[in-house]
């Protein structure tokens, strides 16, 4: 049960003293989803200024000095949320609280120091275009969501990082750094009563404000089949992402499905891997995965084969995936992943961290309070009718993104042939988002 | 706790296994502290089979790690990649498992597994259930005697290989300059082949050469097991005894290894890409991670380097902006490496901005001594580190095996940090002078497809 710290705070703890380090978390229930139109990047931008100078303290003091006490800190902005996480050796954890303190309440947002993060956030987006699955899963997201903050950047473009300044920094830390947008989660060595010190502190100086609601809704469905094809030079391989919308963490068929998932590419033994990787070795790596999120989120198939047989490795991920959505699971493949899943469990909480993190996910991303404590009973409960109902439900081939990153000259026709029934087809160019 | 380990062995070696009379017979041979609070056992098996056993019951859990001493640096020309190809073959079918069931029962036991091959090792983890710890046993000590090697399983994994290279090198700007920085640097000694193999190689095998390289390097005499978890000393060391005890030693043939000789000068290789920037990445000759000053190296790694506080980061990130990242690594494997420098250059910046700020870094730490605040900061970011990679019993199983692999220390994750908080001023400026000259670096310099380069 979490701690109650005021005005809407609430803190987790997970005491461990297998070793002499303290992980400290602050997460806010805002994330990219409240950056405003043309500004996307802005929770980001703010969350890293935390780190560039705050009162009393230049961006290098700040720096030296988590180095001199043996931590890190860290930010993290999703659509969702924004955690400012860090770790410190527990001998100097009053003085990394201090530090964290000062850093999340009274950030000085010096302009040169802004104008310096700005000036390396478009260097690393361009930087960014190396990264090939970073690429398509960019363009995968941004066509399967369209306007929805699920298919916006939380890193921005060149054109919103430039529409960055001063006074949308200070806007946005003013409204979202506030007690009741804030969850503390501490574990490793500390007691409880030392850990609901700490949080007290840290959350001192924040405006006693209310929660920031999102007003995120569902994403809408995207009828038809589309084909996005990112055109990038010089590849001998592709990266292939092909999936729909998936389920909300509400829907009475969630876990069915998150169970069916398994089976079809959540494994090394499932039936992607096998086909893609095992039989033909096509691909590395071949999987599936579903998101979850505040809101219904994604599933995705991910592989990535050599030019020559992306267009055969994407035929056979649809008829795969038609074969899942017609005939379903079978009883023998629910025992057996319900068994993978039951039993690994034990790696999902062997970590004071992992299990302060599930509260944590619960909270932010408003899963059902029970989604971790009851997933083995749930997990148990399912049933190749259930599974097979929810993805027939959840899954429809005919409506369907597919991104591909690749070199259009060599690869373009052979993927378009392989999908039937293609409603549209884009050809953006790799550096599309960074000019 | 020693003593609780030497009564576990003599019950083990006491068990009467069928089939196995005398053999596998287990022998004591040390504990080694391991951290504040626990210590590592080291037995030996008759056979060879090493044994590295340390309890841990922060979790009901137990991590398994099977580390052979071979990696690509025991290859030969032309066969560059077998140990990795060989990695992804130890997946498949047994005589006593069909291909697919050694995943499969590891997915119903609830494991996680996994496998790595660099220079000098190759490893296969396992962590399951502390309840299943048995079922690893068996299949480790299956697939370490008995894989079978067909043509279509060797073709197929064959090919997902050239795809994982496809994937880490071909289209990967930066896997492709390390793998020109090595093979570049290293003209003698093998480390200058990439582990995963030239192409070529990799698509040239036939199952005769992965049966040649599995009875060849692949017996308890060339391996080390770990076991870290909540688990009954006694009942493990049976079950090891019951799984090993029969497996035969191998002859392991002596090693045919150049020595890098010592490199005069300065090497440069463009390489164009379709990249957006220019970048720049460095190797000088480093020493062997055994070597006594490869942890002031890793001080200076982390001053020079390590942290928006470093050198590096403000000379060339802050005060001139000229790089978008900087990253360094002074290499951890047996034989002297590289210290390897990674430098990202800011749009129309050039390699010649880049590698001027950071040669005057280089001057100042063979010219002048760090400061003593830049020996704590750095110390400290190594101690957590160090400390984060003990957070689980895979992670401590890897630190013992690593270790104990390449340096023969399984405690050598303590040890290191014991000689970080040695190192003073002096020890930082001797291994710059040392290591970081100019003569034996070489320097790939990575051009966008669309630039003109300076002669």
């Amino acid at each position: 049960m979490p701690t109650d710290l005021g005005g809407g705070a609430k803190l987790f703890v997970e005491s461990s003293h297998v070793l002499p380090v303290v992980s400290i978390v602050v997460v806010l229930r805002s994330g990219a989803a409240h950056d405003p139109p043309g500004k996307e990047g802005l929770s980001r931008a703010t969350a890293r200024m935390l780190r560039r100078g705050c009162v009393g303290m230049s961006a290098m003091d700040v720096e030296r000095t988590i180095d001199r006490l043996g931590s890190e800190i860290g930010s993290e902005v999703a659509s969702s949320s924004t955690a400012i996480a860090g770790q410190v050796l527990v001998r100097n954890l009053d003085a990394f609280v201090d530090l964290l303190a000062r850093m999340l309440a009274e950030p000085s947002f010096d302009d040169d120091e802004l104008g310096r993060l700005l000036r390396e956030t478009h260097a690393e987006l361009l930087e960014s275009l190396d990264n090939d699955r970073a690429l398509a899963d960019r363009f995968f997201r941004k066509k399967l969501f369209g306007d929805h903050a699920y298919g916006r950047t939380t890193r921005g473009t060149a054109a919103s990082v430039a529409e960055i300044d001063g006074n949308a920094v200070r806007a946005h830390h003013r409204a979202h750094y506030v007690r009741g947008n804030a969850i503390v989660a501490i574990a490793g060595d500390i007691t409880a009563e030392k850990a609901e010190t700490v949080a007290r502190k840290l959350l001192s100086a924040l405006p006693d404000l209310p929660y920031v609601e999102s007003g995120l809704e569902d994403p809408p469905p995207l009828p038809g089949r589309h084909l996005v094809f990112v055109d990038k030079p010089e590849r001998s391989q592709t990266q292939i992402l092909i999936g729909s919308l998936g389920t909300s963490a509400h829907d009475l068929d969630h876990v069915p499905l998150v169970v069916a998932n398994a089976i079809f590419g959540g494994t090394f033994t499932s039936r992607l891997t096998r086909e893609v990787r095992g039989k033909r070795g096509w691909s590395y790596g071949a999987s599936s995965r579903m998101g979850v999120d505040k809101k219904r989120h994604s599933f995705v198939m991910w592989t990535f084969p050599a030019q020559g047989d992306a267009a055969p490795c994407a035929a056979l991920e649809l008829e795969l995936l038609d074969k899942l959505v017609t005939t379903g699971v079978t009883d023998r493949e629910v025992r057996f992943i319900q068994k993978y899943l039951t039993r690994s469990w034990a790696f999902e909480v062997d970590t004071a961290n992992k299990r302060v993190h599930q509260a944590v996910d619960v909270e932010v991303l408003e899963l059902p309070s029970d989604y971790y404590s009851a997933h083995l009973a749930n997990v148990a409960a399912v049933t190749a009718e259930s599974a097979s109902l929810a993805v027939r439900t959840r899954v429809d081939p005919k409506n369907l993104v597919v991104t591909v990153v690749g070199t259009a000259k060599t690869t373009l026709d052979a993927i378009k042939a392989a999908i039937p029934s293609l409603e549209s087809t884009e050809i953006v160019p790799y550096d599309a988002e960074a000019k | 706790m020693a003593e609780s380990m030497t009564r576990a062995v003599e019950k083990a070696n006491a068990k009467a296994i069928e089939g196995l009379g005398d053999a596998g017979k287990l022998h004591y041979e040390t504990s080694v502290r391991f951290g504040a609070a626990a210590n590592v056992h080291v037995l030996v098996m008759d056979n060879g089979l090493r044994i590295l056993m340390m309890i841990d019951r922060s979790a009901p859990v137990v991590a398994y790690a099977t580390w052979y001493r071979v990696g690509s640096r025991h290859e030969k020309a032309g066969k560059t990649g077998l140990a990795h190809l060989f990695e992804h073959l130890m997946f498949n079918e047994t005589e006593h498992l069909k291909a697919g069931e050694f995943d499969r029962k590891l997915e119903e036991a609830g494991a996680e597994s996994n496998a790595a091959t660099w220079l000098d090792w190759t490893y296969y983890y396992e962590a399951v259930p502390k309840d299943r710890i048995g079922l690893v046993i068996e299949l480790e000590a299956d697939r370490m005697a008995h894989l079978v090697l067909r043509d279509a399983q060797v073709t197929s994994e064959k090919e997902v290989v050239a795809n994982e290279r496809r994937y880490r090198v071909d289209d990967d700007v930066e896997g492709l300059a390390s793998e020109l920085l090595y093979r570049t640097a290293f003209e003698r000694h093998n480390y200058g082949w990439p582990t995963i193999g030239w192409m070529e190689d990799i698509q040239g095998f036939v199952p005769s050469d992965c049966e040649s390289f599995y009875r060849t390097f692949y017996a308890p005499n060339n391996a080390t097991v770990v076991v870290v978890g909540d688990v009954r000393e006694v009942d493990v060391l049976v079950r090891l005894r019951k799984a090993y005890g029969a497996l035969p030693r191998a002859d392991i043939p002596d090693e045919d290894t150049h020595p890098e000789p010592p490199q005069t000068e300065e090497r440069v290789v463009v390489l164009r890409k379709p990249t957006a920037t220019e970048k720049v990445i460095i190797g000088y000759h480093g020493p062997a991670l055994a070597d006594p000053d490869h942890a002031p190296l890793a001080v200076l790694q982390e001053i020079l380097l390590g942290g928006r506080a470093s050198r590096g980061y403000r000379a060339l990130l802050i005060d001139k902006e000229l790089a978008t990242d900087l990253r360094g690594w002074a290499s951890t494997f047996r034989d002297p490496g590289l210290f390897e420098v990674y430098l990202t250059a800011r749009p129309g910046k050039t390699k010649d901005e880049l590698l001027a700020a950071f040669d005057r870094e280089i001057v100042r730490l063979n010219d002048e001594l760090v400061t003593q605040d830049e020996l704590q900061c750095a110390k400290a970011r190594l101690e957590l580190g160090g400390l984060q990679s003990l957070d689980t019993a895979s992670g401590k199983a890897e630190q013992i095996g690593f270790y104990d692999t390449v340096v023969g220390d399984p405690a050598g994750a303590f040890r290191r940090l014991e000689a970080y908080r040695r190192v003073t001023g002096g020890d930082v400026r001797r291994v710059a002078r040392r290591f970081l000259v100019t003569r034996s670096r070489t320097i790939i310099h990575v051009v966008p497809e669309t630039n003109e380069v300076a002669a």
